[in-house]
């Protein structure tokens, strides 16, 4: 105790951050200049991976690797002719579709199995089993099963991303705070006020970690089920571009895939995690 | 108003083999009516079982344990008990007014009058201009306030304090005891502090009851000589009394090594 006190008046009464005995909320810094920084990192990566992706077209013909302005140029053309919305408008919705279904099966199943041991050895092995199945399985199966139709292509989206969209919703009720429960139950909180205003907001973040990790999967796995089965979709496209031995094609409708991922990441996402967080103050001094 | 009644409190635990572990034996007091009562004893003695108890999570073997209120018929009763907890144990997401309209949803005050508490309770622990502030951006000694004034808020016959200092900075400590002290004054409020520091005892309670270490029984009940207004930790009269009750705890720790 002694050493406590010693040690705020040993620097010269002004508190650190943490000790802050006094009565002024904490101010963020400059967060915009922050903000600025941190996006110039980003594009800079983004413009060396363009580099990189020319240099190597020095060693290689244009046909095994074209060069960086062509392929863009026939993103731009997949762009004007509208094509690309046609396919991109049919796998988004795919992806969205199958995404929802998953959610509503892992989202109570994830809170089940953080909730009770029981359920939780029961799940487990199923859930852990379908995190190790490739989704080209899936995507095979769903499309034997159920033939080339809308269904398949939902179903096997779901199928692939609900284990682990389980798995991160499953630990993250785990990791809730039992002190809050113990003071929500002191002030006689009721069931619902319990889930709503103590559960689920801590719940929050690993939801939108799971949609991350999930989106990447989910695309993994559709442009499968159109590469084999569709006639329409980015996977069809992409595997039609295959079969003509267009690198520049395949390339070209990646590009598209990843503009649109993301816009989806860092827009969408990005703000939803951004306008629900906005309780927590950015804290990223220990990262430097 | 009301006070806390133990009478004979006996409680046992069970030991990992399986044979009882006795944590509180024969325990009777009661708690100060319009007064803070300190409750003091060696960490690990069975203070919290005992808060436990009060508020109903744990059972007695033996004894009662109630709270005697003076309510008349027809009147709204007032919740018995409010906490303020050792960390302050807030809802982060919400801001400071909803954390504590989180409480008055809970314990069903009609909402026409929360807002009317809003402003009397956040004013008095000092946070009106942060009502609409998230706790995260506020220091530990704020959201520690913010703790007191949600137990506060629900207008309990009994406050409930566990160590709500302990995890604060001297200075902030000091400074929350002070108004914290104060308030309970001011609202001739009922409430019963659970810690380890002697002077924090010695400071804060109207009554002192000392528990001796596992299995506590009372070693000691001591009045306060000093009306809340008259303790200051530089002034004698404080000092002495200080030391009477730390004389009292050390030969506690003696005896029981």
């Amino acid at each position: 105790m002694a050493k406590q006190e010693e040690l705020a008046l040993g620097t010269g009464g002004v508190a650190t951050p943490d000790v802050d005995p006094g009565q002024g909320p904490r101010k963020p810094v400059s967060v915009f200049a922050e903000a600025g920084w941190d996006v110039s990192l980003r594009v800079g990566s983004i413009v060396a991976l363009i580099v990189a992706w020319w240099a190597m077209g020095l060693f290689f013909p244009p046909a095994l690797v074209p060069r960086p302005w062509e392929t863009f140029a026939e993103v731009g053309v997949i762009i004007k002719t509208g094509e690309f919305y046609h396919h991109m408008g049919n796998t988004l919705w795919r992806v969205f579709v199958g995404f929802g279904l998953a959610m509503v099966v892992s989202t109570p199943l994830g809170i089940i199995m953080g909730s009770f041991r029981n359920q939780e050895s029961f799940f487990e092995p199923p859930v852990i089993l379908g995190l190790t199945m490739p989704g080209l399985i899936w995507a095979l199966l769903m499309l034997m099963v159920f033939g080339i139709k809308e269904i398949s292509a939902y179903l096997a989206v779901a199928v692939t991303i609900s284990p682990m969209l389980t798995i991160s919703i499953w630990q993250g009720t785990k990791s809730i705070d039992k002190d809050l429960i113990d003071m929500s139950t002191a002030f006689h909180a009721s069931v619902y006020s319990k889930l709503v205003d103590v559960i689920l907001p801590q719940l929050v973040s690993h939801i939108l970690a799971a949609i991350r990790y999930g989106l990447g999967l989910a695309w993994k796995v559709i442009v499968l089920v159109e590469g084999f089965g569709f006639s329409n979709g980015v996977g069809y496209q992409v595997m039609h571009q295959f079969d003509l031995f267009s690198v520049k094609g395949v390339l070209a409708w990646a590009i598209t895939f990843l503009i649109v991922m993301i816009f989806l990441e860092f827009g969408v996402v990005g703000v939803l995690e951004r306008s629900v967080t906005r309780w927590r103050p950015r804290v990223e001094a220990w990262r430097r | 108003m009301a006070y806390v009644h133990i009478d004979r409190a006996v409680k046992y635990f069970s030991r990992e083999d399986g044979s009882p572990l006795k944590v509180l034996d024969d325990i009777s007091f009661d708690t100060k009516e319009y007064g803070i009562t300190a409750l003091l004893g060696p960490s690990g003695c069975g203070k919290s079982t005992l808060l436990n108890i009060i508020t109903g999570l744990e059972g007695l073997d033996h004894g009662r344990v109630e709270i005697i209120s003076d309510t008349e018929d027809g009147e709204r009763a007032h919740p018995q008990l409010g906490y303020v907890f050792q960390d302050p144990r807030l809802l982060n997401w919400k801001r400071v007014e909803d954390n504590l309209k989180f409480a008055l949803k809970g314990m069903e005050v009609p909402a026409d009058e929360w807002d009317e508490r809003l402003d009397k309770y956040l004013s008095l622990v000092g946070l009106t201009d942060f009502r609409k502030q998230f706790p995260l951006y506020l220091s530990g000694g704020m959201r520690q306030r913010v703790g007191l004034a949600r137990g506060l808020v629900i207008e309990p016959q009994v406050l409930l304090m566990d160590e709500p200092y302990s995890k604060l900075d001297q200075l902030t400590a000091r400074q929350l005891r002070e108004d914290t002290l104060q308030i309970c004054s001011r609202l001739k409020q009922t409430a019963l502090l659970v810690t380890h520091d002697v002077e924090e005892s010695a400071y804060m309670g109207d009554r002192i009851v000392i528990f001796s270490a596992r299995p506590a029984r009372i070693a000691a009940v001591y009045e306060n000589p000093l009306r809340s207004s008259e303790r200051d930790t530089d002034d004698m009269r404080f000092i002495e009394f200080k030391k009477e009750v730390l004389e009292t705890i050390l030969n506690l720790v003696k005896e029981g090594a």
